[in-house]
This record gives structure tokens, C-alpha cells and sequence, in this order.
């Protein structure tokens, strides 16, 4: 029973929709059969038989599948602008093929070029701490030429998307939905900023497949899987970055971390992967540095030490109030409400407005939830 | 057997004048009122029989039709016990043969209890201003006299139906109706501002808020002193008119609230509890009474935990921001109240309050937060121009902090401010009513100014939404300021006025 190429692409996706959420026995099954369009023919009982699981999961898996409509998809992803990789085609990421679950299908909106790429993960609950770091991580990641590898959920993730998108560099997000379904919606523009900049949304799920929160501890092993090195930033025990890092040791990748303050309960993640033997990042260099020799060839490294970082020629342009301010927020690592602002310098409401409001303007301030933070 | 008198009924906050015509007939024994009375009215007749009875007079065993009209205004009250009591008495014809002049010319108003003696009643301020150019007299209950006076009308007060009765009839004299005494209701309500700590942005924005009567809605963590800011903001707004202070007593006396029956001179603060129903908040009920917002009508409106208003309740606000007055609609009439007043509400972080606090942490996850904030989005936020942020305030930074000015202090600034306000429109408006044409007329801004409203607008996120209230607020503190152009540095104060709006987008800098 000979399968053409295209046969067998077809099938695959047609098996995504209910491989997407499976453990890796379909990899065994993939391997036993020799592909999908084979394994797909056979009777859920052998099925059953040959994975070790019960008729009824067999008899779900081929009515999934049958349901499942690959050419209607495809179409739907041409029509997106999105890409469809399955192991078989090229442009599929040769460092992803590596991994021990690869994805099925891979679809991907933007350009996955061959790039050398660090992930940058941590927590959605970060600190003022964590957000600027992760921005100046992929900042001179981007700058060196390197891709910023994330998964665009809230906090870490966006600091680190942002920055790179912002950098001119490459960047690319690991969805744990479909890519017609950005979530969370409003990480929908920056997304958008992301192609544009060319970089690349990819997912292994359907097109349309909602959040689901099962689906998101999965793509992680997509964000270590694109990446040489992954780089927690923050994260308590229990946070989505440390499932990334166990990914990244386990597909034999580099995991760096960012050193916190011992009190910080988002730091307790980085700090144990360091007492645990993972290197230290302060910069991109630290990162670079873990690069396989091969693969820095073409990078800009060495650079940046002597550069002068945009937030310091920004700081230099400052009006002498702002800048006594920005001293006085920079001081304090909980940074200040604008009232301890004003209590803090002595200052009428309207000087503080207008030294904060220059601030904020020029990137030099963070504000959440009326705090302050210095963004640099 | 016929007798006709002159009464007074409330339409709205108005009063109309009405006829209660008694007609005593042979037949069976009955008692039937028509005019569209309401239940209170119809149960006139079992006070009435006790009182007649107990004031030494017949209640007679014939057939009684009383009739108010016109008949088709809806007659609310009690106070129609007094007029039907002597109607009865005169077709009895116990005031004479020929009903004397007095019974004729004059305004009755009063309840009665069973004894005979008056009971005051609600609304005898708004029913009187309706005889107000007519120069005629009313008779109004003890209790109500030091209300009928603030009228001006020419008011006696009776204590009971004998003493009206025989008045009636000439055989003695009642009391001309005094006011109060002036202290009454004059007094300081609001505590001083000057016991707030800290809190100088949230201070300062009331500030701009009470000059240009802009809502304001405080955003902060509990304890961070919301609701302490809200108390004490009617002090810094300008004294009342005569004439405000005039139609705010009104909507209290229709509601039975001016029993002190003085005016009402300092602005209301009402600050009713978010389990309030739509119906309260702002008025209705099968007899339509002013409600929550209606009372506030030239005050302060202090919503506290303003998401935990029902749905209903916050949509229903809408009218009275929009168009200042409220229309209660019901089948046979519908009535209008005016709502003017500043709407100060307050509001937590986040549902559990502690999103941003320096020592708490805070346990909701993004999309609660979201789905809280969503709740005050939209239309209503839309007519709240200045959005402030609170912190909690630390101990040992309370105890370190200074007074502040007092709220004479202030309140001096914020006159200063509405003077100028009512040189440029004219007349009393504040910069919160600017609208359309007269806002790009008055917000006129220098190259500066634009070019700093731009970089807030790119930079920090803001739509063209926040842009009609940036503008005002600045157009407000330049008036704070005494300046006739909206400075550079006022828009950079006002955009510090807007953090929900700033919330809502990515901060630009990570």
C-alpha cells in the first residue's frame, strides 16, 4: 500500500486534531505504522491492541479523526498567510525534529528562518525587576542577531517579545492555541508586531483550537525545543517557566537564570535552577556564551559592552527634575506611587505630574496599578 | 348638601392646585372618593370618620361622593384628610348656611388622626410655591409650619380640624406660620479636609473636580481613604444659589425629609449602599418618589464600591449624567425630578483590593480583574472625567505626614475657578458640560500644549475617547491657575487624571 508524500501530509494534519493533545504513545503508533495515512487505516482495535490503550479511546481517535477535515484547513491556513509544516517538509525547525515529542504539524505565520535562538520565559506575575530584564535580555539578544524564543502570555513573556520587536530583532512566539485564536486577546497587537518584524507565531494546535489550559504547559516544550538556551527570568515552583526549563534539560538545551533577591517568591524558581548547577544570566553575553561553538558563527557578539544602551541616552536628555525623580523611584526596588513621589521630594502635584509624565514618555518608567518602577 | 374647598396635590416636584368637592346625597349609607385617588387617599375615609366624630361633629349615615379634580392628575398623600374632613362638616352644614369665605379662599393641607389633631405631611413646600404669585392663603398643619414659611406663601398653621373648623367659621384665629430659626440646617455637615494625610494627588484632584464639576472616580485599595476624601468633598464646592437651595428643599420636602423645615443650604451628600435597587437609586415606585440621585440634586452623589452596583443600577444612571434629570414613566403619568450632582465613586483594584499594594498580595487573576473594571466601562465611565489612583498609606508615613490645607482653603480656589466659568459661558455652567463646539472654542491650545497632548496620545496609549476629557480637566486646572490658555503643564497634569485609561494598554516600556 504505497502512500504519496501528499497523502501523508494530509493525513498527518488530519491526525493533529486529535494528536494535538496526546501524550506521546502516538509517536510509538507514528513509528509502528510508519506514518499516518497507514495508522489511520487500521482498526481501532489493533490500534488499541498495538498502543496499550483502551477500544474506547481507539474508536475516539478514529472518529476524531475522520470528522477532522485537513484539505479545508489547509485552505483556511493559505488563506491566513500561515505555513504548514509536518516532519516530512522542509522548513520544518531542524532543532525542533530533535526534541523527543515533536510536534505533528507545526503551523506558523511568518518567517521561521534558521536563526540561533534563546528562549526568555517567566512568570505572569512578575515584578517591576523581572519585566526590565527580561526586556534588556532580548533587547541585546536581538541586537546580536539572535531570535527571542517565548510564549506571549502576560507578564515575562511580553516584556521579552516587546523588546525584541522593539529591537528591530527577530522573535518568535509558541501559542497554546490555534493562531486564529491569539490568547490573551490583548497581546493581539503585539502579535501582529511580531510578523511584521519577522518573526513568527507558531502552534502545533488547529487553527481555531481556543485556550485550553492543558495546551499551555505542552507548547512549552516548543519554546525550549526552537531554543539552544533557555533563560528563566522568573517564576515560583509552580510557574509555566520551570516546565519550560525541565523541557529544555530533558531535550539536553541549555537553562540559564536569572539571579533574584532571596525574598522575592518569583525569583525562588531561578535561584534553585542556579543552585542546581544552571548558569547565571546577567546578559546576552552569558547566554551567547552557552551557545554550541557552531552555532554563534554569524552572531554579533562581544558587542554592547561599550555601546551606550538607548535608556542611557534617554536618561542624559532628562529635565534636572525628572531626572532627581527617576534618582528617587530608581532607588527603591518597589518603586513609588505618585504620591510618595510628591512626599518623597517635597514637591507640589503639578511638579510631580509633569517630571513623571516626561518620564513615562521616554520609556524610563513602568507604571502598573499606580506604582512606579524604573523600566530600565 | 354640596360643598366645595381648595386643596393642593404634587405632580412631580410640583404642586397643582385641586378642588375636593363633597356631595352629600340620601340613600344607603357609602363613602366613595373618584379623581384617581391611590390607596393612602382612599384610606382618607376611616381618619376622617374618627375625626369629624371626635371634633364634636356628625360623620353623617348618607351617601358621601367626595370628588378631586381634575381628575386626571393622580392624587397621592395623605394630606387630603383635612380638606375632605371639613367638606363633610360644611355639607353638613355646620359652618353656616352660606359657606363663609374662609372655607372658600383657602388652601387646606393636612392629615388627620383619629383624635382630630393634624399630623404634618410630605411635599408642603412644593404644593405651596404653586400659590406662590396668587396671593392666596393656606392652612397647613403645626408640624409643617416652619416649612409653609420658607415659601413665602401666606400660611396659618392649625393643630387640629376643631381649631381649623372654627377658624372656619370665624370664632377664632391660628398662628401665622414662622420659620425656624436661621442656625437650623445651617450648620457644617462635611468634616475638614484638612484631616485627610497625604493622599496629595487624590486631594488635588478633588480640588479640580469640585472646580469644574467633574465626576471623579477613586481607585485604590481599602483603607487608602476613598471613602474619607468623598465625605468631606462637599465642602469644597461653592455655597448654593438661593434658588438651588430652593429646589433641592423641594425634592427633600416631597420626600418627607424636610421636617426641620428649613431650607436646605448646604450641598446633600447621599451615599446609599450598592445593594440598592435600580428603583431607589434613581426614583420611581407605583407613586413615583424621587430617588438616591435626586436627593443628591445639587450635591454630591458618593457611590462606594461603585462595580457592586447592580447592572441595572449603573446603566440607570446614564439619564441623570447625561440630561440632569430623571423621568419616572408610569401608566397614567410620568414625572420628572431633577438629578444634577457630582458623581463621586470609588472602586478597589481588583475584586479582592490589593492589586498593586506595597506589603498584600494580591490573589485574582488577570481576566477577574478585567471582568471587575469591565463592569464601570463604557457609557458610564464615559461621563467620568477624572480617574484617580490611591495608595495605602503606611503608618509610619501617616504618622510623618503634615496636614493638609484646610477645605475654606480650597474651597477659596475652587470659587475663583467657577467665576471665571461663568465669565466665559455667560452664565452658571461648569468646564464638565462643555461639549462639541465649545469645547474646541475654549480648549483652544498653544503649539506647546498640542504637541505634549500628542506625545500622551502616542506614547502612553490614550484613544481619541480620553482626549474631550483631558481637555477639560485641563481646561479646569488653568482655570485653578488663573490662566486664560491652557498651559503645557496643565495637560501634563490632566493625563496623570486618566489611569484607567493608561491601565488599559501595555505600558509602552516593556
Amino acid at each position: 500500500m504505497g502512500t504519496s508524500d501528499a497523502e501523508e501530509r494530509l493525513a498527518r494534519v488530519r491526525l493533529n486534531f486529535f494528536a494535538c493533545h496526546r501524550g506521546d504513545w502516538l509517536l510509538n503508533l507514528l513509528a509502528v505504522y510508519g506514518g499516518a495515512a497507514e495508522l489511520l487505516r487500521r482498526p481501532a482495535r489493533e490500534l488499541a491492541a498495538e498502543a496499550g490503550f483502551s477500544l474506547e479511546t481507539a474508536e475516539r481517535l478514529r472518529a476524531q479523526a475522520a470528522e477532522a477535515d485537513p484539505e479545508a484547513e489547509l485552505r483556511a491556513a493559505e488563506k491566513a498567510g500561515v505555513a504548514v509544516y509536518t516532519a516530512l517538509d522542509e522548513g520544518y525547525p531542524e532543532l525542533l525534529k530533535q526534541i523527543y515529542d515533536p510536534p505533528l504539524v507545526l503551523y506558523s505565520r511568518g518567517g521561521l528562518r534558521p536563526l540561533p535562538a534563546a528562549a526568555i520565559v517567566g512568570t505572569r506575575k512578575a515584578t517591576a525587576y523581572g519585566l526590565r530584564t527580561a526586556a534588556r535580555l532580548a533587547r541585546e539578544l536581538a541586537q546580536a542577531g539572535a531570535a527571542v524564543v517565548s510564549g506571549l502570555a502576560r507578564g515575562i513573556d511580553t516584556a521579552a517579545h516587546r523588546a525584541a520587536v522593539e529591537a528591530g530583532g527577530v522573535t518568535w512566539a509558541a501559542l497554546g492555541t490555534g493562531l486564529n485564536c491569539v490568547y490573551p486577546e490583548e497581546n493581539a497587537k503585539l502579535a501582529e508586531a511580531i510578523v511584521e518584524g519577522g518573526g513568527a507565531l507558531v502552534s502545533e494546535f488547529p487553527l481555531d483550537k481556543g485556550p485550553l489550559p492543558a495546551n499551555f504547559p505542552r507548547r512549552n516544550r516548543i519554546i525550549s525545543g526552537l531554543s539552544l538556551a533557555t533563560v528563566v527570568v522568573e517564576g515560583g515552583f509552580e510557574s509555566g517557566a520551570l516546565i519550560t526549563a525541565r523541557f529544555a534539560t530533558e531535550q539536553g538545551r541549555e537553562v540559564l537564570a536569572v539571579p533574584g533577591p532571596v525574598d522575592s517568591p518569583v525569583s525562588r524558581g531561578p535561584n534553585f535552577y542556579i543552585k542546581n548547577g544552571a548558569y547565571p544570566a546577567e546578559n546576552a553575553e552569558d547566554i551567547l556564551a552557552r551557545f554550541p561553538p557552531d552555532r554563534v558563527f554569524g552572531l554579533k557578539t562581544g558587542r554592547g559592552k561599550g555601546a551606550q544602551s538607548p535608556a542611557e541616552a534617554a536618561l542624559r536628555e532628562l529635565s534636572p527634575d525628572a531626572l532627581e525623580a527617576f534618582t528617587a523611584i530608581a532607588a527603591r526596588e518597589q518603586g513609588l506611587n505618585a504620591d510618595e513621589v510628591t512626599a518623597a521630594l517635597g514637591w507640589q502635584v503639578q511638579r510631580a505630574a509633569a517630571a513623571l509624565f516626561e518620564l513615562e514618555v521616554a520609556s524610563l518608567l513602568l507604571s502598573r496599578n499606580g506604582r512606579y518602577c524604573r523600566a530600565v | 348638601m354640596l360643598s366645595t374647598l381648595r386643596t393642593l396635590c404634587l405632580k412631580g416636584i410640583d404642586g397643582k392646585e385641586v378642588s375636593a368637592e363633597v356631595y352629600i346625597a340620601s340613600g344607603l349609607p357609602s363613602y366613595t372618593v373618584v379623581g384617581l385617588p391611590d390607596a393612602a387617599v382612599k384610606e382618607a375615609k376611616d381618619r376622617v370618620v374618627a375625626a369629624v366624630r371626635n371634633s364634636g361633629y356628625d360623620f353623617p349615615s348618607r351617601r358621601i361622593t367626595v370628588n378631586l379634580a381634575p381628575a386626571e392628575i393622580r392624587k397621592a398623600g395623605t394630606h387630603f384628610d383635612l380638606p375632605i374632613a371639613l367638606g363633610v362638616i360644611a355639607a353638613t352644614g355646620r359652618l353656616g348656611e352660606q359657606p363663609p369665605a374662609r372655607l372658600k379662599e383657602t388652601f387646606f393641607i393636612g392629615e388627620l388622626a383619629l383624635d382630630g389633631r393634624l399630623r404634618p405631611v410630605a411635599g408642603v413646600l412644593p404644593m405651596l410655591l404653586a400659590l406662590k404669585d396668587r396671593g392666596a392663603a393656606a392652612v397647613v398643619p403645626e408640624g409643617n409650619a416652619a416649612e409653609a414659611a420658607v415659601s413665602g406663601v401666606d400660611c396659618l398653621a392649625a393643630a387640629s380640624l376643631k381649631e381649623a373648623a372654627a377658624w372656619v367659621r370665624g370664632e377664632g384665629e391660628l398662628r401665622p406660620c414662622a420659620p425656624a430659626p436661621a442656625s437650623q440646617g445651617a450648620t457644617a455637615v462635611y468634616p475638614d479636609f484638612s484631616e485627610v494625610k497625604g493622599q496629595a494627588f487624590a486631594k488635588r484632584a478633588m480640588e479640580i473636580a469640585a472646580a469644574g464639576s467633574h465626576n471623579i472616580i477613586l481607585v485604590g485599595p481599602p483603607g487608602a481613604g476613598k471613602s474619607m476624601l468623598a465625605r468631606r468633598f462637599g465642602a469644597l464646592l461653592p455655597p448654593m444659589t438661593p434658588d438651588e437651595s430652593l429646589e433641592t428643599t423641594k425634592l427633600y420636602s416631597v420626600s418627607g425629609l424636610a421636617r426641620a423645615g428649613a431650607l436646605l443650604t448646604n450641598r446633600p451628600f447621599r451615599d446609599p449602599h450598592h445593594t440598592i435597587s435600580d428603583a431607589a437609586l434613581i426614583g420611581g415606585g407605583s407613586s413615583p418618589r424621587p430617588g438616591e440621585v435626586s436627593l443628591a440634586h445639587n450635591g454630591v452623589l458618593f457611590l462606594d464600591e461603585f462595580p457592586e452596583f447592580s447592572r441595572q443600577a449603573i446603566e440607570a444612571l446614564r439619564e441623570p449624567l447625561e440630561a440632569c434629570t430623571v423621568t419616572v414613566a408610569r401608566v397614567r403619568e410620568s414625572v420628572c425630578y431633577p438629578a444634577r450632582f457630582l458623581l463621586v465613586a470609588a472602586m478597589n483594584p481588583c475584586p479582592c483590593g490589593y492589586l498593586g499594594h506595597q506589603a498584600r498580595e494580591c490573589a485574582c487573576t488577570p481576566v477577574q480583574v478585567q471582568r471587575y473594571r469591565a463592569k464601570v466601562s463604557g457609557p458610564i465611565l464615559d461621563r467620568i472625567d477624572l480617574q484617580v489612583q490611591l495608595s495605602a498609606v503606611k503608618y509610619s508615613d501617616w504618622a510623618g505626614l503634615p496636614s493638609g490645607e484646610s477645605s475654606e482653603e480650597i474651597a477659596a480656589r475652587v470659587l475663583a475657578a467657577r467665576r471665571l466659568q461663568r465669565a466665559r459661558f455667560g452664565r452658571e455652567k461648569a468646564n464638565a458640560f462643555m461639549a462639541g463646539a465649545e469645547l474646541r472654542r475654549h480648549c483652544a491650545l498653544p503649539p506647546g500644549a498640542s504637541a505634549v497632548l500628542e506625545t500622551a496620545m502616542n506614547r502612553l496609549g490614550f484613544s481619541a475617547r480620553s482626549l474631550d476629557k483631558i481637555l477639560r480637566i485641563s481646561r479646569t486646572i488653568a482655570d485653578l491657575e488663573g490662566s486664560r490658555d491652557i498651559r503645557k503643564e496643565d495637560i501634563v497634569e490632566a493625563v496623570q487624571y486618566r489611569m484607567l485609561d493608561k491601565a488599559a494598554v501595555p505600558a509602552a516600556a516593556i
